[in-house]
């Protein structure tokens, strides 16, 4: 079970969140892109060996939505919000 | 073996939500509430009413059912100002109290937040989960409080029947 550090709450079970999706790229201009490049922003979902960005909620806590990087490999958190307590 | 604890469904209570940053709280509802509490997740008392610091900009106002006609009187609800935003909740949340030697027991099972004295004090309140449901807990005397969504009553008062068995 993962501790995630909330900004608000300090660190908190897993289960008090909900999984947010990863962090993705920005959205291109579809006008300026290749159609590879859009078909790629459109439908690939990171999802690398090692660390990932990902948005949680803290649904069940204090409602915060928060970033965090997570490692695919172990579920450590290995960079909490900037202010994460 | 079952646990020594009593756990009773409380009255339904006065509640009152209340968003905004702590200055507009304060400017707009100060002398209706007991002073702002400063940390997180911490909940400070005056006048049988208790104000929690739940989140962000987020405040929860409890007092006794029959103080919640001259709470809204005082607060004025419909006449906030843009800035925030104060809304009376108090058909949304059923309380639960858990009291007794065992009391902790009984929340270690349901809840996964480290309540121990030491990092869950008599000054704090904080929403976490209790069997699995979005819950607020704080701490009462000989026990805790436990509130949750007035649907999930029934729920709690039968997980806590089976986990004080």
């Amino acid at each position: 079970m993962m501790q995630i550090p909330c900004p608000f709450c300090g660190p908190r079970n897993e289960s008090e969140f909900f999984y947010g999706g990863p962090v993705r790229p920005s959205r291109p201009d579809p006008a300026a892109v290749n159609d590879e490049d859009w078909t790629a922003w459109l439908t690939q979902v990171p999802n690398p060996l090692g660390p990932v960005q990902e948005h949680w909620w803290h649904a069940r806590g204090c409602g915060t939505w928060l970033t965090i990087w997570r490692d695919t490999r172990t579920h450590d958190v290995v960079e909490a919000p900037d202010d994460a307590g | 073996m079952p646990y020594d604890v009593t756990f009773t469904r409380l009255e339904t209570q006065a509640l009152f939500d209340l968003k905004g940053r702590r200055e507009a709280v304060q400017e707009w509802a100060g002398e209706a509430l007991p002073a702002c509490p400063d940390q997180p997740n911490s909940k400070t008392e005056a006048g049988g009413a208790t104000l929690m610091f739940i989140g962000p900009d987020h405040w929860l106002l409890r007092a006794d059912l029959a103080r919640e006609a001259a709470l809204e009187a005082t607060l004025r609800p419909a006449e906030a100002p843009p800035e925030m935003s104060i809304v009376r909740v108090s058909d949304t949340l059923a309380f639960f109290r858990v009291i007794g030697p065992e009391a902790s027991e009984i929340l270690a099972i349901a809840c996964p937040m480290d309540l121990h004295e030491s990092r869950f004090g008599p000054d704090t309140a904080s929403f976490t989960e209790a069997f699995g449901i979005k819950a607020l807990v704080t701490r009462c005397e000989g026990g805790f409080e436990v509130g949750v969504e007035q649907s999930f009553g029934p729920m709690m008062l039968d997980c806590l029947t089976r986990a004080s068995c």
